[in-house]
């Protein structure tokens, strides 16, 4: 028990440390350094937002344009960075795992923590900054959205743990990426609502379980100004699937990471 | 005690199998001092990676009963693009070391100056070669892996190595990979050489040192 504890905390304290060393990599020393962990996705959600809100109407299906841009661009970008951070996540810290407390889990946990993290804080700030320039409203179902948000975080990091750990097995995944990730965007949920598509295609969104969590986050904003559809038991399971797949390829990755 | 048994090393190559390590085992006691030679490309740096536990064993099996550092090498253990105090800080962290303490140590063994604040991939070998020394040396570990690299440093700080760990740490184990066998000889009280993927454990450093010269 006592044991379970410290090693517990030691990992916590690997995790942690791999983190600062995640922002001094990425970000360096200098001018704005680990701001730049918010400011990368925010940047991008401004941009879309503001682009968005000046060519579309106002409202689409009824829906504001603004708040439709950011509850969805948000949780894409968080999934967006998780998985590209994944790929060949372990070679680029081989030279970590030369300690033995440094697993390839605390590398993607890390790596997964920072762009959550970065993706919710860039979240809350252009939602604020649209909320107090009157281009959006508070949310009408809080409890709702938290809960879309914590599934599309636990879908994040099934994905980055599978991502992760098949990248280190096959160079070819690693080409695959960039169109995989910009042909996924449909299934992603945030440009379209399930509602606005026809019921042939309303199945096919509805097996990504990314377009669930998304629709419990516009829910969550517009309340019973949308019409949502989502499944909660689905999205668990499917979820509990991606993580558990991901952690036993992830405990196996370590055999076919050859450090230099 | 560190035992290794019947460990296995495989690698693929294209689409074959090379065995590196074929069932080799060795057991060192807390304070021994064991030097493993042979031939380049021979498998001792792999060996010392699958016992500090850098690399699995495709087979057999490592146990560990006392702390075992990180293998000194020429490579790992360092991110390059960060500074040499960035790595410190990370090491700190993940071993719970005080930083400060860690920090004056470093500064009093490795004497690096303000290079420790530039980048270690601007390091050459011989001040990464004190960085890592002076880290594992503050971590106080039972047992240190010592691939090649003690023979890069200069005079100064081989005599600092001497002091530290040699003398004053004298009741550490240690594995070491050399081709310089003054310093074996010195040092080592066991030796072993690895040869077409097999282990041979010697009688005395002397032995060992012969059989390494007839190959």
């Amino acid at each position: 028990m006592l044991s379970t504890f410290r090693s517990i905390r030691l990992q916590i304290r690997v995790i942690g440390a791999l983190l600062m060393r995640e922002i001094h990599t990425r970000y360096g020393r200098e001018n704005l350094g680990f701001l730049w962990v918010v400011g990368e996705p925010a940047l991008f959600c401004i941009g879309v937002a503001i682009m968005w809100t000046a060519i579309r109407p106002a409202h689409e299906h009824g829906v504001p344009v603004t708040a439709f841009v950011i509850t969805g661009y948000v949780p894409l970008v968080m999934w967006r960075h998780c998985v590209q951070r994944g790929v060949k996540a372990f070679e680029a810290n081989g030279s970590l795992l030369f300690h033995q407390q440094v697993t390839p889990l605390d590398i993607i946990l890390a790596r997964v923590v920072l762009e959550v993290y970065g993706a919710i804080i860039a979240g809350l700030l252009v939602a604020g900054a649209a909320i107090l320039l009157g281009y959006m409203e508070l949310p009408a179902n809080p409890g709702l959205m938290y809960m879309g948000m914590g599934y599309q975080i636990v879908f994040c990091l099934g994905c980055a743990l599978i991502i992760a750990s098949l990248s280190e097995i096959s160079d070819v995944l690693e080409k695959f990426m960039g169109a995989f990730t910009y042909l996924s965007i449909p299934f992603s949920g945030a440009f379209t609502m399930v509602d606005w598509v026809p019921p042939q295609f309303q199945a096919v969104l509805l097996w990504s379980p990314s377009v669930h969590s998304l629709e419990m986050i516009r829910g969550g904003q517009f309340g019973s100004r949308v019409h949502v559809h989502y499944d909660v038991w689905y999205t668990t399971w499917t979820c509990a699937l991606l993580i558990l797949i991901g952690l036993s390829l992830t405990l196996r990755s370590r055999r076919h990471i050859v450090v230099q | 005690m560190i035992r290794c048994v019947d460990v296995v090393k495989e690698y693929r190559v294209g689409k074959g199998v090379r065995r590196v390590l074929d069932r080799v085992s060795l057991q060192v006691e807390r304070g021994q001092k064991l030097a493993v030679l042979g031939r380049n490309g021979a498998g001792k740096s792999t060996l010392i990676k699958i016992i500090g536990g850098v690399e699995l064993a495709t087979a057999g099996r490592i146990e560990r009963e006392m702390s075992v550092s990180w293998p000194l090498a020429f490579g790992g253990a360092f991110q390059g693009s960060l500074s040499g105090l960035d790595n410190l800080r990370f090491i700190s962290r993940i071993y719970d070391l005080d930083y400060h303490d860690t920090r004056a140590f470093v500064d009093d063994f490795a004497e690096l100056g303000h290079q420790l604040g530039e980048p270690v991939k601007t390091y050459s070998s011989g001040m990464r070669a004190r960085l890592a020394f002076a880290l594992s040396i503050a971590i106080e570990f039972d047992c240190y892996l010592i691939d090649e690299v003690i023979m890069v440093g200069d005079q100064r700080f081989f005599r600092r190595c001497q002091e530290e760990l040699f003398e004053k740490r004298g009741d550490r184990a240690l594995i070491i990979v050399s081709h310089d066998m003054n310093f074996i000889r010195e040092v080592c009280d066991r030796g072993a050489v690895i040869h077409d993927s097999q282990l041979y454990l010697c009688d005395s450093v002397a032995s060992a040192v012969q059989y390494y010269t007839s190959l």
